[in-house]
């Protein structure tokens, strides 16, 4: 077999080199940090945390020890710039929590330091999904739903002021799916949520202390320096973009454009020129009617809603991967977030978990000219909305 | 030293070998990748049995063998093809390269069992007891796996078919 031995010594000879080693033990790490293993442990966080729900969820009978590991609570001021945040669930529908696993919102710093946002709502019945997080651009703020407040708050992390917005949010406008923008420099915060309810999202001037309404059920993808023009992207029922301008003025009339976009495309954020936005397509795939998205990038017209042009994306499978667009990295550079594509069988799928595992997210930035991919790094989280990286919080 | 510093030895000298096994496995460096990343999450949460009790390499291996045939399992109906084709030009089956795309275009068309029992008896060089003890099923099977297997790379890259055929002569002359 001396034939076949040699041609298959020949494909293995194109596999690209790799150094996985730190990125191995990084990741294991943060897991581990994560992860406890003996109820005492259990109950000492949960009652640092006050998830008493969490508690009862543990077993009577004591687990082997095993050295625990806390998660610290957010200092009060000193945190270093983020590199993302994330969102575990700790309350399986069956079955009990894995051990030591810290429910909510936590960030992470640059230099890998992870932080509990104890005062950050994690998640909110019945929509399942996570309370909002965002991180402004340069990874030094973080906007979030204060629950004590009763409304949406941002922190500078290294000083530690805190400024809350000037209208309360019932949590019950808050809805299924909730979609925060922070300003670069965390002076504005819009607020939009998939609950249909009238003059329930908003967008907030945290210095000037005002808000004015926004419309609902829209997903804001940019917001100029000034605070007076945003950029909204609506999917449902069909794809649509929208721009207000003139948002402090007292007389608005005529400061809104809508137009559709053709087929069904996520878009990523606002391009840093203020006027470039990128999608992808979304294709179904096999007789399941999974959805992933297409091989090419387009570019948008903004204000036409037309694709101006399609860029192939390169050194990114687009099959075997879910791709999703999220920030811009630099003037000619969006964040794309990767995730291994799995099709399963309608028939096949499994009930939903309220615990579900971590799934690699691999970050990649694209050169919207080119299509060429970068790889930057790679996260793992329970869900794409459980992971949000500093700018743009991103699409579900 | 500590489980990191072992861990760091075990990669620098086993990791590319790993990286080239899961690339033949998947046909796509970036799902090889990634494949490559759970399953050394996987050898590291076990490091500390693992270098007292038995190979880490061969624990590295059957994971890897393991979590691609389930993955692919999940995968099928998504199954990517490699893009490179042969190109259109007159070309000849002994240039490396051609065989090379053909081979990587076949390999993605078998089931995931079937791609996984030609890189372990064809490129790791296990025997037929090996190839079953790593996966878990009977000598037969693999057997029978194998035969399928290199039946329908012939099929699949009917150019190489001489090649396939030479090669079971000369292995059929040898028994």
């Amino acid at each position: 077999m001396t034939w076949l031995r040699d041609v298959l010594d020949d494909v293995a000879d194109t596999a690209p080199p790799v150094d996985l080693t730190e990125r191995t033990i990084g990741i294991r790490k943060r897991r581990r940090l994560r992860t406890t293993s003996i109820t005492a442990a259990a109950a000492v966080i949960a009652i640092a945390l006050g998830v008493t729900a969490a508690a009862r969820l543990q077993p009577a009978q004591p687990r082997p020890a095993i050295a625990p590991r806390t998660v610290n609570d957010l200092p009060a001021r000193g945190v270093k710039p983020l590199s993302h945040a994330f969102m575990t669930y700790c309350r399986p529908e069956h079955g009990e929590a894995s051990a030591g696993c810290v429910h909510g919102w936590q960030v992470v710093t640059r230099s890998g330091t992870t932080y509990r946002v104890a005062q950050a709502l994690s998640d909110f019945t019945p929509g399942l999904r996570p309370s909002p997080l965002a991180i402004s651009r340069d990874g030094r703020k973080i906007a979030y739903y204060d629950t004590k407040a009763g409304t949406f708050a941002v922190r500078d992390l290294a000083s530690g002021k805190v400024l809350t917005a000037p209208t309360k949010v019932p949590m019950g406008w808050l809805g299924r799916i909730v979609h925060l923008l922070l300003s670069d420099d965390g002076r504005f915060l819009a607020f939009t949520s998939a609950a249909r309810l009238k003059n329930s999202a908003m967008l907030f001037d945290l210095h000037k202390r005002i808000s004015r309404p926004l419309p609902n059920g829209w997903n804001p993808i940019g917001l100029s320096p000034d605070g007076d023009t945003i950029t909204l992207a609506e999917y449902s029922p069909k794809t649509r973009l929208q721009t207000i301008t003139r948002l402090w003025q007292t007389s608005p009339a005529g400061n809104t454009t809508t137009v559709d976009v053709a087929g069904n495309t996520t878009v990523g954020a606002l391009g840093p020129d203020g006027h470039s936005i990128v999608a992808l397509e979304f294709v179904k795939v096999g007789s399941a009617g999974c959805m992933r998205m297409g091989a090419d990038l387009m570019h948008l017209d903004r204000k036409a809603g037309k694709v101006l042009r399609r860029v192939p994306v390169r050194d990114l499978s687009m099959t075997a991967n879910v791709v999703l667009l999220r920030g811009w990295t630099g003037p000619h550079e969006i964040m794309a977030l990767a995730k291994p594509f799995v099709c399963r069988d309608r028939d096949n799928t499994p009930a939903s978990s309220l615990d579900p595992p971590d799934v690699p997210f691999t970050a990649y930035a694209v050169n919207v000219e080119t299509g060429r991919a970068r790889k930057l790094t790679t996260f793992t989280a329970q869900d794409s909305l459980n992971l949000v990286l500093p700018g743009f919080p991103g699409n579900p | 030293m500590d489980r990191n510093d072992s861990f760091r030895e075990f990669m620098a000298v086993h990791q590319q070998s790993l990286m080239r096994t899961a690339y033949l496995l998947t046909g796509d460096a970036h799902l090889a990748e990634d494949l490559l990343q759970s399953v050394l999450l996987k050898v590291l949460s076990r490091w500390p049995k693992l270098v007292d009790v038995t190979s880490p390499q061969a624990y590295a291996r059957k994971a890897l063998v393991n979590q691609h045939i389930s993955w692919r399992r999940r995968r099928t109906k998504a199954a990517e093809l490699p893009s490179a084709e042969p190109p259109d030009r007159r070309y000849s089956i002994e240039d490396p390269t051609i065989i090379r795309i053909m081979m990587l275009r076949a390999l993605a068309q078998l089931p995931p069992k079937q791609r996984t029992v030609i890189v372990l008896r064809y490129y790791e060089d296990l025997t037929e007891h090996e190839t079953a003890k790593l996966l878990n099923c009977s000598i037969g099977t693999v057997k029978s796996q194998a035969h399928h297997a290199l039946a329908r790379l012939r099929v699949l890259a009917p150019e190489l078919a001489p090649k396939f055929a030479e090669m079971e002569d000369l292995e059929g002359a040898r028994r």
